[in-house]
């Protein structure tokens, strides 16, 4: 009886204590592997729950063994439900939460400097988020900018509606920032993608349309602006991997190697704030052996960001971008026999290149209503393109701006700024030309009582550019919104825009292949008038409509072309341009199937109007879709872009015999598919995503004799500490 | 309903663009074409002019014959400032109009001054030789690989600084 007693005891105190002891905890992330403070965690069954704390911890302890339904909700994100069984011991989980980008209302600010949801926006605007460039493992964003709708790539060159063609890299008429500082190079005005990071980025910001209102020479097309992630509050260590390969192109004549082409990248962040100061430093080595012969590249790329706090009103953020890149030139292919292959006499030719930017942001808050901004910026570039003989350039660009945010009354929104730059550039190509400009701008945002937001701003710039003479420019804009009703909103604008030449275009002076370019020392700025007009409506919870129309006059038009009296080529102000078109969009997002669904059409015209001839490398109809599919940590999708066939090339380089069938071009098939998952590999967060590119391995160009990628394959793994 | 309209279109897609794989290859045989040009002007004593390429260098006066030639274009007209070229047009060597890809040492354009056709090597005269990559220090090798025609190759000759001349001339 004794022993009795004591083995009933024995169980009674183990049946009480030992599940008593049982807990469940774990760690809450969003899908960039950043801690989520303040996550509700309830256990279904029992009501029982509890909260993240700052590092995105929890604990829910004096458990029995059973079944628990565990739901996480989070304001912004979508809530997950988690089954966990506890049997005889505690367990730990990760958690993942996706964010809810329709449900909070996207913020951009780009458009005024300040910031703004992209409803009460008087201009077109978009927004890459970084979720999708993990998703697709985008580790150049120009291939991110590909599925923008109205964003056109040829090659490497932006043209936002049709605002550019292709001048192998000589000027841009789109300005690229990262977090506000301009971004493009000294020498040639032209933006160089593969130098980001994308994986520090939070989102990509796109403006359509003139922006030199605010920005400036460049922005005359529109702007692009890199926002980089917040420095986190606790230590973050990010590692991704990837690694993929290219199929055997179509033909065999055209398998120049005999084998799969591989391509792989190392990417190393770590994050972390330490009392006011915080910090995120970055590395990446990203290396391509290239479908194409003699079209490698091995890129390092080193970021930092610091954000240091003085008080509660005044701050500092540094940046520093280092790129430093070995690569083959590939110019245009030998034929269409050798589409893969470049002219024998460019075989082993090496282009070295670095670009580094240094650049500041001190934030004063003066008053309640009153915000100063101090930035600064150098861009130092310099590249040689190893060839006989040999090409090289080395640019000093300083930028500098003043920028004041003034809080007038509720109503009134007012941001004020001046600008300068001067660059220096060192070149075989474009001698040594020096460069000065400066800027000056207000622009002014009203909210009346009607839901009605107007906008007003114009920039004085000034630009001088070594023996050209000096230019000015006047840019006004205006622009409104108007909220017809929660599902209905109107935008409209109207601005002009201005770029000055680029050292590039005015100063080039070299001679290959017996072509010969020479400057014009009287190169103008060129100019346009921009209106748009656009609606946006949304007739039903999962339906979004977006329709705009556009009409772009460009006056003294800058582009290479023929000199007849000495069949020289040179950039001069040859065009009188006109680019008409509209854009329409649709959105269905279904939350009850997990998926999500955007399609966009755009009808571009884009004229030379004197010589009544379409504008080269414009196509007419292009057309964008995406299907997204989410199922809890598992992810799915298609995109699918559609070009109609460009109506006009660079026919001289042709008819010279440069580029040998150089003609061929064809509309645009492309279809991507991915899939992803993200899940726990012991206590690490952990991502994984799939990515197959050009699955159809439809072979096609965007420039003239150079095909572009054909099928490949890619696997990445991210993870974060 | 997005699905169904993905998948409509994804038919759409694989059936406008399944069956075309996009850009081909053109199918040709090897060969070359070029532009010559000339500056400065003709002498009055010149009696013919041709393009001419050799499969082995001219090291000395006895790599300028029949054996080496490989290739003498029709007869360039006097007085012309440019002239396009091609493999596929007639010429006097080889008769055939087919050129065989291979590896030639030497491309040049030369001028005679006899009356009559000769191919002793002191009455030629090269104005115009084929450099690659703009290297002019030495002669440039024309490569012709397996069924590719090559263009681009472009010879300026110079009538007031003529290029340097192979051994056994003048």
């Amino acid at each position: 009886m004794k022993y009795i007693s004591i083995i009933f005891i024995f169980i009674l105190f183990t049946g009480i204590t030992y599940p008593q002891s049982l807990s469940i905890s774990g760690k809450v992330t969003d899908s960039r592997l950043n801690p989520l403070p303040n996550v509700n965690i309830i256990i279904s069954e029992t009501g029982r729950g509890a909260a993240t704390n700052v590092e995105g911890n929890f604990i829910i302890e004096n458990l029995l063994p059973g079944e628990y339904d565990l739901e996480f909700s989070f304001i912004g994100y979508e809530s997950q439900t988690i089954k966990v069984v506890l049997k005889d011991k505690s367990e730990k989980i990760n958690v993942v939460l996706k964010e809810l980008p329709v449900e909070t209302e996207q913020v951009i600010i780009s458009a005024s400097k300040y910031e703004q949801r992209i409803s009460e926006l008087p201009v077109s605007a978009e927004v890459i988020g970084a979720e999708i460039i993990s998703q697709k493992n985008f580790n150049n964003l120009e291939d991110a900018l590909r599925y923008v709708p109205g964003i056109n790539m040829t090659d490497d060159q932006i043209s936002i509606r049709g605002s550019s063609g292709y001048s192998r890299g000589a000027g841009s008429r789109v300005l690229l920032a990262i977090d506000g500082l301009p971004f493009y190079t000294g020498d040639t005005g032209e933006t160089i993608w593969e130098v980001i990071p994308v994986h520090v980025l939070e989102r990509v910001e796109i403006i359509k349309g003139a922006a030199s209102s605010l920005y400036g020479s460049t922005a005359i097309g529109g702007v692009v602006n890199l926002i980089t992630s917040k420095i986190p509050e606790d230590q973050i260590i990010y590692l991704k991997s990837y690694i993929g390969a290219y199929d055997k192109p179509s033909y065999d004549e055209w398998d120049w190697s005999g084998e799969y082409r591989i391509f792989n990248g190392q990417t190393l962040t770590y994050a972390n704030t330490f009392s006011d100061i915080g910090i995120t430093a970055s590395f990446s080595r990203l290396e391509d052996l290239g479908y194409r012969q003699n079209n490698f590249s091995k890129r390092y790329i080193g970021f930092l960001k610091s954000d240091i706090k003085f008080s509660q009103s005044s701050s500092l953020t540094l940046l520093a971008n280092l790129f430093t890149k070995k690569s083959g030139n590939f110019v245009y292919w030998r034929n269409s026999r050798n589409a893969l292959v470049p002219p024998e006499g460019d075989l082993g030719q090496v282009v070295n290149a670095d670009r580094h930017m240094t650049g500041a942001i001190f934030n004063q808050v003066l008053s309640d209503n009153h915000l100063l901004k101090l930035k600064a910026s150098y861009y130092y570039t310099a590249w040689d393109d190893g060839a006989v003989p040999l090409n090289k350039s080395t640019t000093d660009l300083f930028r500098g701006e003043i920028q004041l945010n003034s809080v007038l009354s509720n109503s009134l929104i007012l941001v004020s700024g001046v600008e300068a730059s001067g660059a220096e550039v060192n070149s075989t190509l474009f001698g040594n030309p020096g460069s000065v400009s400066f800027g000056a701008y207000a622009s002014a945002d009203y909210k009346f009582n009607f839901p009605l937001i107007a906008s007003l701003g114009i920039r004085y710039d000034y630009n001088k550019l070594d023996t050209l003479n000096g230019s000015n420019a006047f840019s006004p804009k205006l622009g409104m919104n108007y909220k017809f009703s929660d599902k209905l909103i109107f935008r409209t604008s109207v601005g002009t825009g201005f770029r000055a030449p680029t050292p590039a275009e005015a100063f080039t002076s070299t001679t290959a292949s017996g072509i010969t370019v020479k400057p014009n020392p009287k190169l103008k700025s060129e100019t346009n008038l921009t209106i748009e007009g656009a609606l946006n409506y949304k007739p039903i919870n999962f339906l979004t409509l977006d329709l705009a129309a556009f009409n772009n006059e460009y006056y003294d038009f800058i582009e290479a072309g023929v000199d007849p009296s000495d069949g020289m080529i040179m950039f001069d102000n040859l065009v009188r341009a006109r680019i008409q078109g509209f854009e329409f969009q649709t959105q269905f997002d279904l939350k009850e199937i997990n998926t999500s669904l955007n399609l966009s059409y755009t009808y571009l015209w884009a004229r030379d109007i004197e010589k009544k001839r379409a504008l080269k490398y414009r196509p007419r109809h292009t057309f964008y879709s995406s299907l997204n599919y989410t199922l809890s940590n598992f992810s799915a999708g298609a995109d699918f872009r559609y070009w109609s066939r460009v109506e006009e090339i660079d026919e001289e380089l042709i008819n010279l015999g440069l580029v040998p069938d150089g003609n061929l071009r064809v509309e645009v098939f492309v279809l991507d598919l991915r899939a992803g998952c993200k899940f726990n590999f012991g206590n690490i967060p952990l991502n994984i995503f799939l990515n197959a590119n050009n699955v159809l391995n439809y072979n096609y160009v965007e420039l003239i004799g150079n095909l572009a990628p054909i099928r490949n394959y890619s696997l990445s793994i991210e993870l974060g500490i | 309903m997005p699905l169904c309209a993905f998948s409509v279109l994804l038919c759409v897609t694989i059936l406008l663009s399944g069956c075309d794989k996009g850009i081909a290859p053109k199918s040709g045989e090897a060969g070359f074409s070029g532009i010559i040009t000339f500056i400065g002007q003709w002498p009055d004593s010149v009696t013919r002019t041709h393009l001419v390429i050799f499969k082995d260098p001219l090291n000395s006066s006895a790599d300028f014959s029949l054996q080496n030639l490989r290739y003498v274009s029709n007869e360039i007209p006097f007085g012309t400032t440019t002239y396009n070229f091609s493999s596929k047009d007639s010429s006097v060597i080889p008769g055939t109009g087919l050129f065989e890809p291979g590896e030639y040492a030497y491309v040049a354009v030369a001028q005679q001054t006899t009356e009559n056709v000769s191919l002793i090597r002191a009455d030629w005269f090269v104005v115009g030789v084929y450099y690659k990559n703009n290297d002019t220090t030495k002669p440039g090798t024309l490569v012709i690989p397996e069924n590719t025609f090559v263009e681009n190759i472009n010879i300026i000759c110079d009538f007031n600084n003529p290029p340097p001349q192979p051994p056994g001339g003048k």
